[in-house]
């Protein structure tokens, strides 16, 4: 392999700011330049829909790094790429101006499905989006929320904090449950409807305006939803127009190997845009944004790439934390730690004897644990862990072989 | 003798286990924080318990290998440094003396760690 001189990054996320802490802790002495179409300097988004929108939180403290940082990266915003020529190794800018780089790394993130165009329609992706919307969000005010997943509970819930009147909308009876199981999945939808939040189990056909207002026509449902603001948090469409043009695989996301190499040598892609063919689905989590910076680093650099993490979420409603390890679905048998009726309860997937998913309603230290459990491919009991005497860490501990990170 | 120069006694030596910490009171040690003092390889080290990213204990962290992780957002800083070592904190945690004698150990808070 030549050597890696000049790394170019599409995108300004996450992925791409921890793909160049990556590259600089793994010794890459080169340059590093990041082209963001964003305006602004790097900022987190899981803060965007809890609280920025409560009005605690704002630009300035969501920002992922501080000034000093920008001293070892060639960061521009304000720099779309408009296209990308992999074989020459460089991008072209919307201006008609053009970048080079020994290696191309896309990090371009996805942008939010929408069902319809009206200006009360509202998504979260950006700073923009939570701006826009907070101002609605006032006591009274008639909200309906499309989709009751993770972004669509937690604005549900935030604006059912700040007092709104609020409707949820999904087709899933119980939203979540492939992902957590039954257990925590039922526990944290009945919190809408303690929280005052009207939940509605059908599928939207259609929003339109009437004067003032919206309605929003639910299936099975005689009457349309009037609501003042619509959020939907109805997913994410991975944004692989640039892959796509240049020709590189592009199923779901652009298709990547284990080393987060894209069907172009000189090309990688990371974060939410990215879909791994060794992998079932592809993920569109915060930390898969880390991981799959740190293990492209590695490719990049010519390293041995780190241990392998198990997939992790957080989200954050009704004053409660969920957090998932894993995918429930992938489980045969699941073990429930702690008291579903208290609140704060932990689910744990085993499939042939190992630990493969887990998810939590306010038990961090379980989630820590698991984290490690399923990322290691331990051996585990299940008595053991249904068991809340046993102290996870121990577990972990007992292993004679352990992986070294 | 004060405690600036004796430190304050926080647990008998052995008495917070490997992998494991315990937080000292604000209201104990005066300091604008609890303070969290871990066990980690038979090593001691003290950190403010807030996390410099959000509201969490450090305390009720992952301790492993030198580092604590965060139990909210898994930052994770260097025990010896309080540096952190990846997002989403930028913050270094601010680091106090441990000091273990005659079978104890003493905190002193405001104090830096010798290098
Ligand atoms: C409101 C919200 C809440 C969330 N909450 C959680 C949570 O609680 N827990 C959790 O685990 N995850 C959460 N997530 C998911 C997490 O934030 C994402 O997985 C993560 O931000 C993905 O990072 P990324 O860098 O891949 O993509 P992004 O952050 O989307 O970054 C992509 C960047 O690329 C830029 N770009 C796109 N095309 C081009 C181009 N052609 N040229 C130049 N730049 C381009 C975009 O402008 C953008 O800046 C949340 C996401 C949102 C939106
Ligand atoms: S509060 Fe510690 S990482 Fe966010």
């Amino acid at each position: 392999m030549s050597t890696v001189d000049r790394v170019l990054i599409v995108g300004g996320g996450l992925a791409a700011v921890s793909l160049a802490d990556a590259l600089r802790s793994g010794g890459h002495t080169g340059d590093i330049v990041i082209l963001s179409a964003e305006d602004h300097l790097p900022y987190d988004r899981p803060p965007l829909s809890k609280d920025v929108l409560l009005g605690r939180s704002g630009l300035e403290d969501i920002r992922l790094r501080p000034d000093e940082w920008y001293e070892r990266v060639d960061f521009r915003t304000d720099a779309r790429v408009a296209s990308l020529d992999p074989d020459a190794g460089r991008v072209t800018l919307a201006d008609g101006s053009e970048v080079t780089g020994d290696r191309i790394v896309l990090a371009t993130g996805g942008v939010p499905r929408t069902p319809g165009g009206d200006p009360a329609v509202h998504v979260l992706r950006v700073w923009e989006d939570a701006e826009r919307l907070r101002p609605r969000l006032v006591p009274g005010a008639r909200v309906a929320v499309v989709g009751a997943g993770l972004i669509g509970a937690e604005s549900a819930a935030v604006a059912a904090a700040l007092g709104c009147e609020v409707t949820l909308i999904d087709p899933t009876e119980i939203p979540l449950l492939p992902v957590v199981g039954p257990e925590i999945a039922t526990v944290l939808h009945a919190r809408h409807a303690e929280a005052g939040i009207r939940c509605l189990n059908g599928g939207v056909e259609s929003i339109e305006r009437d004067g003032e207002f919206l309605r929003v026509a639910v299936t099975g449902l005689d009457e349309p939803v009037t609501a003042d603001t619509v959020i939907a948090g109805i997913g994410i469409v991975p944004d692989t127009a640039l892959a796509e043009a240049a020709g590189l695989t592009v199923d779901n996301g652009v298709v990547v190997d284990a080393g987060y190499r894209t069907s172009h040598p000189s090309v990688y892609a990371i974060g939410d845009v990215a879909r791994r063919a060794d992998e079932p689905r592809r993920h569109e989590h915060w930390d898969h944004a880390r991981t799959s910076a740190e293990r492209a680093a590695a490719t990049l650099l010519g390293q041995d790439a780190p241990a392998q993490k198990a997939g992790w979420f957080w989200s954050d409603r009704h004053g409660s934390r969920l957090e998932g390890v894993g995918t429930m679905a992938d489980a045969e048998t699941r073990i429930v730690r702690g008291d579903a009726a208290d609140g704060a309860f932990t689910v744990f997937g085993v499939a042939q004897g190992r630990l493969v998913a887990a998810a939590a309603i306010d038990r961090p230290r379980d989630i820590q644990a698991a984290r490690r459990l399923v990322g290691r491919e331990l051996p585990v009991d299940a008595a053991a862990l249904a068991d809340p005497a046993t102290d996870l860490r121990k577990l972990l501990r007992a292993r004679p072989v352990r992986e070294e990170r | 003798m004060t405690t600036t120069e004796t430190g304050i006694k926080v647990a008998d030596a052995g008495g917070i286990e490997d992998g494991e910490a315990l937080v000292v009171d604000r209201d104990t040690t005066g300091h604008d924080d609890d303070i969290a003092v871990f066990h980690s390889d038979g090593a001691y080290y003290a950190l403010d318990d807030t996390c410099s990213h959000g509201s969490a204990s450090l305390a009720d962290g992952w301790i492993e290998d030198g580092e604590v992780e965060c139990p909210l957002h898994s930052a994770r800083f260097c025990l010896r440094t309080g540096e952190p070592q990846c997002m989403p904190a930028t913050l270094a945690a601010r680091r106090h003396k441990v000091e273990e004698r005659d079978g104890a150990l003493y905190l002193f808070p405001g104090q830096e760690p010798a290098a």
